[in-house]
């Protein structure tokens, strides 16, 4: 008879989020395969810390399990940074099981103090602005809330400025003009109440959060090995794309209620357009790249790795 | 040990601890470690401790503190308080219970700029109390109605309490901001209409003070812009959208810098007064609020604030009846604390509850600060008085509280009020954006 | 005591004297680059339609190091929040026991935090945590955040020795400049 396990889950975003119901139902199907043995609490918005801190606290055991954006601390995991470029990413469902089977190679090094269980992503984000934004030239001078430190790089490069604000204060930021735009994916739009604040939409699935489901070591390790083989039963591509995906529909489908609101531009943008917005783009992979390099990577095979990947789920784009 | 027990067991030693003189902060983080460690294990728990404390300090939102602090203390060292009392004074100090009425305008006036209600207090001891004084007011009521004028400076825009219970609940401390103006007002009007009914009931007790020409009225009066300048500044600035809360506070102590420079009231000595008191109160109150945090990881993992609403809920006695045992919780806690520990020791543990009875966030935040702030001046023990009682050496605690009585009773009738009818702090937020 | 060895530690109390007030000036020197770097980036932003590259990070990084160096000065001065209830109603020999009591536990929390608070800047230096904007490595600005709190433990363990040998020397604040909201 194993002896029972009760693991901290910690997840920073409000309790109404979707990503919340996905892991306690993950957390039940855990409990069911254990025979009970491993039961779980979930812990929602930053109860047991900050955001930002999540990925320590799965390494130092202030959570068994944490939800954790890489993209938070810019310069820290330099691999994962490159799913956060822009323009690969055509969908989150595929996008998740690609970027998961993709990072496992690199987990073990570049996120070696914890045990990755998964990676995923959300359904693309795109700029949603007070003012239309359609060539890479247009962000010169905007002040911009970046989803993550890679956008973030890219609105410098291209002569914009930063603003930094949780996705709680973003509205404020956006209504005060102390932003003039925002890098979110659609259904979170309508959840955070920006819709009142922005009411122009690029329709180009411009990047995606890359999102990690770590677990602490000793947790692990001091489990039996019938209990272990539950957890990595439950820590499998499968079990990242039905996390991720209530998220990446509920996301999606944002794009249809803001396009059924009045008031909201949603632009597509020419094939002109597009190409100049992955050439503008080029300054930012080679500094992704530069940072790869410095951990020992080769970056072109790390990103031709995702690419393949991204193929192979239909999620490239 | 069960994690109740623990968590029971928590709090004795938090109370032990506070009561040997332990700082607050200190003692709650170190009974939360201690707890937190004895549940999840010491290293996570020392681990939590860096973790915390770097994230607290660092973290941008938080620059709302020491930013209103310092506008406040920028402003206190230019003398726009004595301004401000002149002014009143010049206008109505000659009428019976006028000097009183005067105290509690000026207060208002100071507080519309000041986040504390003890500086506010300690400032019109040395102001006010001198001309009530002269006038042959007694000590008591003098004292009494400093005390009672200084809570206004936590209840009125801008104020640090109300900044930090909306930090600790993730509310808009705009909004929060204006909830505080309409039921400052109020305790304005009602400490006035005090005044006048203690007036009424001892005709001679409050004679009236001397008759201003108008020539001089007029100047006085002219010389209170600077504040006013200020105020509609940084509030109307934060009402209309254009800074956010945190800019708002680095906006005004650099406003408040501006005015105190061009009009001459501020010279090397005075600014270095006012960074070093900023300084010095922001530390104290970042101190409280790590130690709080780490408390609160404590209560979190022991599940205690979803057993207390549970509790709570279940006794049966309606949502009225649980605030009210709330509220009765906050006056026994302010026979003996601080009111800005109060709110970060008690909020985490009180905000599920409020939330889960269906109270408003905005509402509650006006109505908990009004009560702690009653705790600064209900004996045995209140900040204001004895601020009040540091500066004006000659009055006993005894005088002092014997003056406040009949404040603490308006207070306690204003709560009522705003219980009754919420929308008193909830009009003016609800018309925001 | 004879009056020579009364002699030193005034000495030493005037050389800590200096100490801390450096302290205390370089965190209110803080609060003032605070503001100043919050009025500028409103101004930039309103007038002029830009904004100073990693103000943000900068701003919060200034107001960890004010606070670390503040609390420090606070520390000392005995300008914590503290309940009194006791403490105002005990003999003067109970007083200084509690004060005692008090001011070790102080020493002792302080010391575990900064002990725990040097693991969080080593890692932001072996995690290579930069800024948003420019990329700046942050772990400098921690790191003197953190020297704010060695300072606090060193003038703590000052303050408790003085209480227990010297307590003549101790500058208490006054109620009205106590912390308070
Ligand atoms: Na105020
Ligand atoms: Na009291």
């Amino acid at each position: 008879q194993d002896k029972p396990v009760q693991l901290k889950m910690s997840s920073w975003v409000p309790a109404q989020h979707p990503l919340n119901p996905s892991l306690q139902a993950w957390a039940d199907d855990i409990k069911k395969a254990s025979n009970g043995t491993i039961t779980a609490v979930l812990f929602p918005s930053e109860q047991l810390g900050k955001a930002f801190d999540h990925y320590d606290m799965a390494r130092d055991g202030i959570a068994d399990f944490a939800y954790i954006n890489p993209g938070y601390q810019p310069g820290r995991f330099p691999i994962m940074a490159g799913a956060s470029l822009p323009f690969l990413f055509a969908n989150g469902k595929g996008g998740t099981a690609a970027i998961d089977a993709w990072y496992r190679q690199y987990a073990a090094t570049e996120m070696k103090d914890v045990k990755v269980c998964f990676a995923f992503v959300h359904d693309p984000g795109t700029f949603h602005a007070r003012k239309k934004i359609l060539a890479p030239t247009d962000i010169k001078g905007m002040k911009i809330r970046p989803a993550t430190s890679t956008i973030g790089q890219m609105v410098t490069s291209l002569g914009g400025t930063n603003v930094q604000a949780s996705a709680p204060e973003s509205r404020d930021m956006l209504e005060r003009g102390v932003a003039d735009a925002i890098t979110f994916p659609w259904g979170s739009i309508g959840l955070f109440g920006i819709d009142k604040v922005v009411s122009y939409h690029m329709d180009a699935p411009l990047y995606v959060t890359p999102f990690v489901w770590a677990m602490n070591k000793g947790k692990y390790d001091s489990m039996s090995a019938a209990q272990k083989k539950v957890i990595d039963d439950h820590c499998t591509s499968e079990w990242a794309e039905k996390v991720a995906t209530p998220w990446a529909d509920f996301e999606y489908g944002g794009r249809a209620k803001i396009a059924a609101q009045s008031g909201h531009e949603i632009y597509k943008l020419t094939p002109e357009q597009l190409d100049a917005w992955r050439k503008s783009v080029a300054p930012v992979e080679a500094q992704w790249a530069e940072s790869v390099k410095k951990v020992g990577q080769d970056p072109k095979a790390v990103m031709d790795s995702l690419k393949a990947n991204l193929a192979k789920t239909s999620s490239a784009l | 040990m069960s994690t109740d027990a623990i968590a029971i067991l928590g709090f004795f030693a938090l109370f032990a601890l506070m009561l040997l003189r332990v700082p607050v902060g200190m003692a709650m983080g170190l009974v939360g470690v201690t707890g937190y460690a004895s549940i999840v294990g010491i290293g996570p728990a020392l681990k939590l401790v860096g973790q915390t404390s770097m994230r607290t300090v660092t973290d941008y939102t938080f620059g709302v503190i020491p930013m209103f602090m310092l506008m406040g203390a920028l402003v206190s060292v230019s003398g726009v308080s004595r301004e401000l009392f002149k002014a009143a004074n010049s206008m109505i100090g000659h009428l019976r219970g006028g000097l009183g009425v005067a105290t509690v305008l000026a207060c208002g006036g100071f507080a519309a700029i000041c986040g504390s209600s003890v500086a506010t207090a300690a400032t019109f001891s040395a102001v006010a109390y001198p001309e009530m004084r002269r006038f042959n007011y007694p000590q008591s009521f003098s004292t009494g109605v400093i005390a009672a004028g200084g809570t206004l400076g936590a209840i009125l825009p801008p104020s640090t309490v109300l900044a930090v219970y909306a930090i600790l609940t993730q509310q808009d401390i705009g909004k929060l901001f204006m909830a505080g103006i309409v039921p400052g007002i109020l305790a304005m009007t009602m400490y006035v209409l005090t005044i006048m009914v203690i007036v009424k009931v001892r005709p001679g007790w409050l004679p009236g003070g001397e008759v201003k020409p108008w020539s001089q009225r007029v100047a006085d009066l002219k010389n209170v812009w600077a504040p006013l300048v200020l105020f509609v500044f940084v509030i109307g600035g934060l009402y209309g959208g254009f800074f956010t809360p945190t800019e708002a506070g680095g906006v005004g102590a650099s406003g408040a810098f501006i005015l105190g420079v061009l009009r001459r009231k501020l010279d090397g000595p005075k600014i270095r007064e006012a960074l070093l008191s900023a300084t010095r109160t922001a530390a104290a109150v970042f101190t409280v609020l790590i130690g709080a945090l780490l408390f609160g990881y404590f209560l979190t993992i022991t599940q205690s604030p979803q057993k207390l609403t549970e509790f709570l809920t279940g006794l049966g006695i309606g949502r009225y009846g649980v605030l009210a045992l709330i509220m009765l919780m906050y006056l026994v806690l302010g026979c003996l604390m601080d009111a800005m520990a109060m709110i970060i020791l008690t909020v985490p543990i009180i905000y599920p509850v409020i939330v889960h009875l269906g109270f408003d966030p905005i509402w509650f935040g006006v109505i908990i600060v009004m009560t702690v702030e009653l705790g600064l001046i209900h004996p045995p023990v209140g900040m204001n008085v004895f601020v009040i009682k540091s500066v004006v050496k000659e009055v006993t605690f005894t005088t002092i509280f014997k003056g406040v009585l009949p404040f603490i009773l308006t207070d306690i009738l204003r709560l009522v009020i705003l219980i009754a009818f919420p929308i008193i702090a909830l009009w003016l937020p609800t018309r925001m954006g | 005591m004879t009056a020579g060895s009364d002699h030193a530690p005034k000495k030493i109390g005037a050389a800590g004297d200096r100490f801390i007030n450096a302290i205390e000036w370089l965190a209110a020197l803080f609060v003032g680059i605070v503001a100043l770097n919050i009025f500028l980036a409103v101004v930039l932003r309103k007038f002029f339609d830009t904004s100073i590259p990693d103000s943000y990070d900068f701003g919060r990084m200034l107001l960890g190091i004010l606070i670390f160096w503040g609390i420090a000065a606070t520390s000392y001065r005995g300008g914590h929040i503290t309940v009194d209830l006791v403490w105002t109603a005990a003999s003067p020999r109970m007083k200084r026991w509690i004060d005692v009591f008090a001011t070790v536990v102080l020493l002792f929390v302080v010391t575990v935090q900064t002990a725990t608070l040097f693991d969080k800047v080593r890692g932001t230096y072996v995690d290579h945590v930069l800024t948003y904007d420019m990329n700046i490595p942050t772990w400098p600005f921690y790191a003197v955040a953190w020297l704010g709190d060695v300072s606090a433990v060193l003038l703590i363990a000052i303050r408790t020795w003085r209480l227990i040998f010297h307590p003549e020397l101790l500058h208490d604040e006054k109620p009205e400049m106590k912390a308070d909201e």
